[in-house]
């Protein structure tokens, strides 16, 4: 199911323009990073995928679907949306039919949402906490909660607003863990970030936001090491970047695989 | 004697089962920058609170050992009279936000209207403060209506401008653009050099290591290790019990195992990785 | 809530429209007459609030805020007033004439303190009224509670948006007859209500670490102009609301 933005406007008050035409194609099965300084536009940008907020001009479509002309809850059978703070979606009196909220709402069989509520479970790690009160979880656990809750709707388009905010290590592999999973399965995720090693190495296409307009768009090796353009929108390249630009190595390195790679070449 | 000297301190709170502090002993200088880093919910926010006096005076529960700020011990002092010495600011940025102000200037000055600054100074204050973090531009906005990362500056500039003699941060920067993140390091940095006094919660290594003076890692409410950052940004024992490092340690260490990396300390700064990865 | 514009009513110290505002609930709750709520409404709320250039707001939120209690008002006097001359009859429903006048009356008391209490709010900003507040002589504690207290509407609105978006966006439908909403309810106030708590422990930490229990004689800011003439007039409104108060309990006796 492709995404289709064309020419896409938005202001929330006359005169503030949040987005500034913007035109994009992020075809089905794409990992996807957004990147770009605070206040770019982000985030208004990833709610107009699923409706929550509609083109002042300009179109977004999903598959055929024009945004404008369905509602978010039916858009929610398409593109799942992870929002950053999990407490302002978690209400149930456990994890279990906090999980299950968003497949039954979207109305599937009770054999399948047993199923996808299964697998949510043992990507988030939390299988085992099925009965635990949400609220008697850490922060951190609410987060992969929301997380799961999400993923248990099995929809084609995943987005995730800033998930490894104030997250530790052990928790961004495992949401690292949650992307690889989706990419495998074939499922198109569009992630925020201001981690821009976590988007080096978890992503294959990057786009820069600056002033509500598109400043970059590419692979990860196409542009996280300009570093000149990105430092118009306050990002830094990858560490490894960095470090491989200071070393002089030839190409644009970005994980460490490649950096080591590189490295082992150079010294023949 | 020590600006913060911690002793045996143990602290667990009133609903909690365990302890979420054992037995941390602890000096630190003043002026020095020190960076705490630790699993979430390895206790960095709660050794924030017993530094900033709302552990155990707002928070109650359980609590033994000696925190002494300047020399002062919390358990003596109110934390009314605590806290104009020590200034806190934490992670959640929309819940700082008094609710009783209408501009970002405004919002600044609820501090210094409470300890009684007279208004041309207040101005004055809240101006250079706003201007050392960059947030001048932002003056006449409702706090509500701006980006998490500008109110998370929002809250640290309305602490900075109290000056504290001791400042406390709890993942002041989570929700900053990358180079914002590197720019407010860089400021209390600058605010360190000048004397104040920083402790700091927080999960990036690589302004960690530019920047501190000292790294603290917790784990399980204890002291796993302490030391200069590139002593303990470097250790095994950091690697194997689950924290997160710089790419550029863990890039040197696989490289170290390939004979790549010749030296025999690990790099934690973009500096030192690139002095050791230098073609000779 | 507070609308920044530049009217003779927003530059009135904040003392004075805390005064009005209660000397007008008074006048309209305490004076005899059935329609003096309405009276009250239209001769000087809205008048004032053109005054205030907030005539449209005031307007608007009076109006979605009063919309749930007419229809609750009309609905339940339509159920159950017992006797008098019918209106109409329709399935269980079978208003009275007698009960309808009775809903309108009972309505005009409601939108009048709404009305009222929203002309203040969108006039008066939140931190003048704090300072006012204190200068008059009260706590700071009690003033900022009283102040933080006016800003919740507008602070559950911005809350509730985001919980509402989080859960249409799992495919909650919020839109659609009575029972579709009353189902959405759960979902949305739940998290809205913890949330809330959880809030009030944070933003204690954060004010207090802030010295706002500290001894020190506080200072303020922005500077709040009174004039001789309002402090005058702020004499008057008090021997007025007092005035009225002792006519309402004679008149009742």
């Amino acid at each position: 199911m492709n995404i289709t933005i064309s020419d896409l406007h938005f202001s929330y008050a006359p005169n503030v323009k949040a987005l500034n035409g913007i035109s994009l194609t992020i075809n089905a099965g794409e990992q996807v990073a957004i990147i770009g300084q605070n206040g770019a536009g982000k985030t208004t940008l990833v709610r107009h995928l699923n409706g929550l907020l509609k083109p002042t001009s300009g179109s977004v479509s999903i598959g055929d679907w024009d945004t404008t002309k369905h509602s978010v809850a039916k858009l929610a059978s398409k593109v799942g949306y992870v929002f950053q703070n999990p407490d302002e979606q978690l209400f149930s009196k456990d994890v279990l039919t906090e999980v299950e909220f968003g497949p039954k709402n979207l109305g599937y069989k009770k054999n399948k949402i047993d199923q996808l509520v299964k697998r949510a479970l043992e990507l988030t790690e939390l299988t085992g906490k099925q009965e635990t009160n949400p609220y008697d979880l850490s922060p951190t656990w609410r987060k992969m909660v929301a997380l799961a809750s999400i993923l248990a709707m099995d929809t084609p388009i995943v987005i995730f607003d800033e998930p490894t905010t104030g997250q530790d290590f052990t928790n961004i592999t495992r949401i690292a863990n949650v992307i690889a999973e989706l990419k495998k399965t074939g499922k198109t995720v569009i992630t925020i970030t201001h981690d821009i090693d976590f988007c080096a190495e978890n992503f294959e296409r990057v786009i820069a936001l600056s002033k509500g307009q598109v400043l970059l768009d590419g692979s990860p090796r196409e542009i996280l090491g300009q570093e000149e353009i990105l430092a118009q929108t306050y990002v830094d390249p990858p560490q490894l970047t960095r470090l491989g630009k200071k070393i002089g190595l030839q190409e644009t390195v970005i994980t460490p695989q490649e950096f080591l790679k590189a490295l082992a070449q150079r010294a023949g | 004697m020590a600006f913060i000297n911690i002793q045996n301190l143990t602290y667990q709170y009133p609903t909690a089962k365990a302890p979420v502090l054992q037995n941390i002993n602890l000096q630190i200088n003043e002026g020095e920058f020190v960076a705490v880093i630790g699993a979430n919910g390895a206790g960095k926010s709660t050794l924030c609170y017993a530094l900033a006096g709302f552990v155990p005076h707002f928070f109650k529960g359980e609590f033994s050992g000696v925190v002494e700020v300047n020399g002062i011990q919390s358990s003596q002092a109110a934390l009314a009279e605590w806290v104009l010495n020590v200034g806190l600011a934490f992670q959640n940025p929309f819940n700082q936000i008094s609710g009783a102000k209408y501009t970002v200037f405004e919002e600044i000055a609820f501090g210094l209207e409470n300890i009684g600054v007279e208004r041309e100074q207040m101005k004055s204050r809240i101006e250079a403060a706003m201007k050392l973090t960059g947030i001048a531009e932002l003056a006449d906005r409702s706090p509500y209506s701006l980006s998490g990362g500008q109110q998370q500056r929002v809250a640290l500039t309305s602490i900075l401008v109290m000056q504290p003699k001791l400042l406390v941060l709890d993942e002041p920067t989570s929700q900053m653009d990358p180079i914002g993140t590197r720019e407010i390091f860089a400021v209390i940095r600058d605010l360190s050099n000048s004397g104040m006094t920083v402790v700091m919660a927080e999960h990036k290594m690589e302004w960690i290591a530019n920047f501190a003076d000292r790294v603290i890692a917790l784990k399980d409410g204890q002291i796993l290790l302490e030391g200069k950052p590139n002593e303990v940004l470097t250790s095994d024992v950091l690697a194997e019990n689950g924290f997160g490092i710089s790419r550029y340690t863990s890039t040197a260490r696989e490289a170290q195992k390939r004979n790549l990396w010749k030296k025999d300390s690990l790099p934690v700064t973009l500096e030192e990785a690139v002095e050791g990865f230098r073609r000779k | 809530m507070y609308i920044a514009r530049a009217s003779g009513l927003h530059q009135l110290h904040p003392l004075t429209k805390v005064l009005l505002t209660f000397c007008l609930l008074i006048a309209g709750l305490a004076l005899p007459g059935n329609w003096t709520s309405y009276l009250i409404i239209l001769l000087v709320i809205f008048p004032l609030s053109v005054w205030g250039k907030v005539f449209p707001n005031l307007l608007r939120i009076t109006w979605l805020v009063s919309l749930p209690f007419a229809i609750s008002v009309i609905l339940i006097q339509s159920l159950f007033w017992g006797t008098g001359t019918p209106l109409f009859e329709f399935w269980i429903f079978a208003p009275k004439l007698e009960g309808a006048r009775y809903a309108v009356i009972s309505l005009g008391k409601i939108i009048l303190v709404m009305s009222d209490f929203l002309l203040f709010s969108l006039t008066t900003r939140p931190d003048a009224l704090m300072i006012a507040l204190k200068q008059a002589g009260m706590p700071s504690s009690i003033a900022y509670i009283i102040v933080t207290t006016l800003q919740i509407v507008p602070s559950f609105q911005r809350k509730g948006a985001t919980i509402l978006d989080a859960q249409r966006s799992r495919g909650l439908e919020t839109e659609g007859n009575l029972f579709v909403r009353a189902k959405a309810l759960v979902p949305i106030v739940l998290p809205l209500v913890l949330g809330s708590l959880m809030e009030v422990e944070e933003r204690a930490i954060a004010i207090e670490a802030r010295a706002f229990n500290s001894r020190q004689t506080e200072t303020s800011l922005i500077e709040i102009p009174d004039t001789q003439l309002q402090k005058n007039f702020r004499t008057v409104i008090l021997i007025v609301m007092f005035l009225l108060i002792i006519f309402g309990i004679l008149w009742r006796l």
